[in-house]
């Protein structure tokens, strides 16, 4: 009898702990400085004058955090935190959150890639983007058992054809997550972190906010270093990484509500 | 009352668990002499379909993007599980990968995988292979959709893992399940420190005493490797590869390897990463003379500026002669792991000679219909070419042909026909290849059979065509073996293998779209 109770009690409240939560959008704007990312047709000079397109780009942005004014923070459950990015697919560009606590919020912080808790992890718990037979299939170094954090490629004239190269490609596949136990690799994760300004972002019960973010894909080679397609065009899992990851650190910057 | 239902439950938990326990003790037991292994069987617990299901995988070419190469053909059980005879490992497309295949025994030891360790876990192993171009040159996602589209694999997913999914997860660590079970601990040393009878020699003790005080600590335990990445001295102006230093980029790490075991010695030669010695003689030669100094070489090879394992003739024959109590000549043979017993791939199977005819993979795939009904009028114009003697216009018509098969675009067809068409395409491409390179209609002939063979094989099972196509034979052509041809009309008159010397002897035997 005790136990029905409980149920019940358990049925009438659960419905008034939902009511208390709204979700968060993030729709995502991939640019090159302040002109969209339009792959294959579009040509974009970088910070050293070269000329290119963007055939390629994909990125991993996981462990959103929201920040609250009080300096609290509300934690996106681990296992609904990975999201991929894509730009060949438009739908992947805008990420929900589902269950926001309401409330004011002055702030956001991700990863610029996946965490190396679960990139060390068993398969199982690679489900989603994170699947290397699925969506994940482009962003997974099999031989170095990683994830790709950011993965960019495309073409430009200035990128001499030398020895077996007969196209001119650039390949920038930035990843590595500092290895296993006492093994330690470079590790390239970035957080990125996003101050909403003035205007806080009220997440009201059962009421959908959309926020916009700005990613300028230029960002990976512009900055402490600036990345020549001609010297550096083929980055994966080396020491350069590095250099391309600390660019990128700050390519997101946030828009404001959406209306 | 419910301190009773807690024990029945209990007692009815401790059965099955005990149950459970009993089927993964079955398929892996822990020899007494070794340490505990490092895999974690909780999160992928073996049973007897999963472990089947690992094998039949292990096994299947469909792993591999034009359906030639297996894991069984890199890691073969007589050869240890390597690639019998191969310093460096050869894949698909006569391609030699960078490294000798390693030998697959005792895997449930092991942290991480490969020369360099770069794969941290065994479950996320066949991975790579499967993508690397030198090797399966497939993708996964590609892999699951042809076992998806298959007829059999479903329900072998489904025995194993109790629903028809087939996903990343369950496809990995089915591979694992079955290479976990190959535990190799029953050569002549492991009974004798099991105590199971058999003595080791004198020279063969003494052998042991000398690897355990010049070969460990690398070489040390019973699985005879300390799991540690490490420079050996091998020269490295043979092979630039550097081996750990590519995975984590630490200068220390260059030309630092795996240390692997020295069990199954006599099955896995060529020996280390690039299989670069081919005898034990070679490999103690190598340890006694040949180390080469460098940065990074083992300090343990380097001692007092002295390089090298000082070693007598006497000393490297009694090693030499303990080495070979290590090989377990039951596990190069037992059943569980072998080929022959394994289920016959299924994929293939269906795609056997014997029943070509029953292959029925229609589709509409516009790229895969107007590619046949071209490859047809270009068929057309060989059998014209041979009908009228004419070896000039059948070179030039299969060149045509040639041409249009190989760079057929089958990125929009089902992984299912594109497997079909890559295999029937060995063939085809063969042939076809044949009658463009040369002008003599005699030699022209000993190939148009088989090219027509292949060509209404394709046709007939993508029954892409909207007209009957007749499939003729002659006993008489080709010396007597007899001869194909098509044709659109039902009543032919002209024979392709006797050109104008015709034999009158064409009978249809089969028709595609009746
Ligand atoms: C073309 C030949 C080839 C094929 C096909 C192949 N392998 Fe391998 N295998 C190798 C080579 C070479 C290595 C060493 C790789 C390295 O160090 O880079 C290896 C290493 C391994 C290892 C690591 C062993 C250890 O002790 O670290 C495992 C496990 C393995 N292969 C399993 C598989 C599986 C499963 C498949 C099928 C999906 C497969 N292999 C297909 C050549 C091959
Ligand atoms: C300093 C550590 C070290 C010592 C000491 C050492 N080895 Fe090795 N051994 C290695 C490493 C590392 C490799 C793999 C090297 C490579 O492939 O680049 C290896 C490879 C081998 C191989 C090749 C196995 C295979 O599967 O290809 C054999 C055989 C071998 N060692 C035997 C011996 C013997 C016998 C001794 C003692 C006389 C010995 N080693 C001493 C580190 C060592």
């Amino acid at each position: 009898m005790k136990n029905l109770l409980f149920v019940v009690g358990l049925l009438m409240c659960s419905p008034l702990f939902a009511q208390k939560t709204g979700s968060l959008t993030l729709q995502f704007h991939n640019k090159v400085g302040t002109e969209e990312v339009v792959l294959k047709d579009k040509q974009y000079t970088n910070a050293l004058g070269e000329s290119f397109n963007i055939t390629f780009l994909q990125y991993y942005v996981s462990n959103l955090r929201l920040l609250r004014k009080d300096g609290s923070e509300y934690v996106v459950p681990q296992d609904e935190s990975y999201f991929l990015i894509r730009q060949q697919h438009p739908e992947s560009q805008k990420i929900t959150l589902n269950n926001v606590p309401k409330g004011d919020y002055v702030g956001l912080s991700f990863v610029i890639g996946v965490d190396s808790l679960r990139s060390a992890s068993e398969v199982s718990k690679r489900k989603g983007c994170l699947d290397v037979g699925g969506d994940g299939k482009d962003m997974y170094w099999a031989w170095n058992s990683g994830y790709i954090f950011v993965k960019m490629e495309g073409t430009s004239p200035q990128i001499p054809l030398t020895g077996n190269r007969k196209e001119p490609i650039f390949l920038y596949h930035i990843g590595l997550f500092g290895g296993m136990g006492d093994k330690k690799t470079l590790n390239n994760i970035k957080v990125a972190s996003l101050n909403f300004g003035k205007e806080k972002v009220k997440i009201k019960a059962d009421k959908n906010v959309a926020l916009g973010i700005t990613t300028d894909v230029s960002k990976l080679f512009t900055g402490t270093t600036n990345v020549s397609f001609a010297v550096n065009s083929t980055v994966m899992a080396g020491p350069y990484s590095a250099k391309i990851a600390d660019n990128y650190a700050s390519m997101f910057s946030y828009e404001g509500i959406q209306k | 009352m419910n301190t009773r239902i807690t024990l029945v439950f209990s007692a009815f938990g401790f059965l099955l668990l005990s149950f459970c326990r009993n089927r993964q003790d079955e398929l892996f037991t822990k020899p007494s002499h070794f340490p505990e292994p490092v895999y974690k069987f909780q999160e992928n617990p073996l049973t007897p379909a999963g472990v089947a299901l690992g094998k039949t995988l292990f096994y299947d070419a469909l792993l591999s993007k034009d359906n030639t190469v297996s894991c069984g053909s890199c890691h073969q059980q007589s050869a240890g599980f390597t690639q019998h005879g191969h310093p460096l490992s050869h894949g698909i497309n006569d391609l030699l990968t960078k490294r000798n295949s390693m030998p697959l025994f005792n895997l449930a030891w092991s942290t991480d995988f490969g020369w360099d360790g770069g794969v941290h876990h065994l479950d996320l192993f066949a991975i790579s292979p499967l993508q690397n171009p030198a090797e399966m040159d497939e993708s996964l996602p590609n892999v699951l959709e042809k076992l998806r589209y298959s007829k059999t694999y479903p329900a072998l997913f489904e025995k194993a893992f109790g629903t028809d999914e087939i996903n990343t997860e369950r496809f990995l660590k089915a591979l694992s399940q079955f290479m976990l079970t190959m535990v190799s601990a029953n050569s002549r040393y492991d009974k004798w420190m099991r105590n199971e009878g058999g003595a080791l020699t004198e020279t063969e003790q003494e052998g042991l005493a000398l690897v355990e005080q010049k070969c460990a600590p690398c070489h040390s335990g019973v699985l005879f490797s300390d799991f540690k990445y490490r420079n050996n001295g091998l020269p490295t102006a043979v092979n630039t590869d550097e081996g750990r230093y590519d995975i984590t980029l630490h200068d220390e790490d260059r030309f630092k390897f795996k240390v692997p075991s020295l069990r199954n010695l006599a099955f896995t030669a060529p020996y280390m990463h690039d299989g670069r010695l081919g005898t034990l003689e070679q490999v103690l030669e190598h340890y006694s003379s040949g180390i080469e100094k460098s940065a990074t070489v083992d300090p343990l090879l380097v001692k007092n500026g002295q390089k090298g394992i000082a070693l007598t003739a006497e000393e490297k024959q009694k090693i030499i002669a303990f080495l070979q109590t290590l090989n377990d000549e039951s596990f190069a043979k037992d059943p569980r792991f072998s080929e022959s017993d394994a289920a016959p791939a299924p994929e293939l199977a269906e795609f056997a000679n014997t029943d070509w005819e029953k292959v029925d993979l229609r589709t509409d795939n516009p790229v895969i219909k107007s590619t046949l009904a071209k490859a047809l009028s270009y068929y057309w114009g060989i059998k014209q070419g041979l009908l009228t003697d004419n070896g000039k216009e059948s070179s030039r018509s299969a060149k045509l042909l040639l041409n249009l098969l190989e760079n057929i675009d089958l990125s929009t067809a089902a992984p299912i026909q594109k497997a079909f068409y890559l295999k029937v395409y060995q063939d085809l491409g063969f042939d076809t290849e044949h009658v463009a390179e040369t002008e003599s209609v005699a030699h022209q002939r000993d190939h148009f059979g088989d090219l027509s063979k292949n060509l209404f094989r394709l046709i007939k099972s993508f029954k892409t065509n909207d007209k009957p196509l007749y499939y003729y034979t002659c006993p008489k052509a080709a010396n007597g073996i007899g001869g194909f041809w098509l044709s659109e009309i039902n009543d032919e008159k002209g024979n392709p293998f006797f050109g104008k010397n015709d034999k009158k002897c064409g009978q249809i035997v089969m028709t595609a779209l009746e």
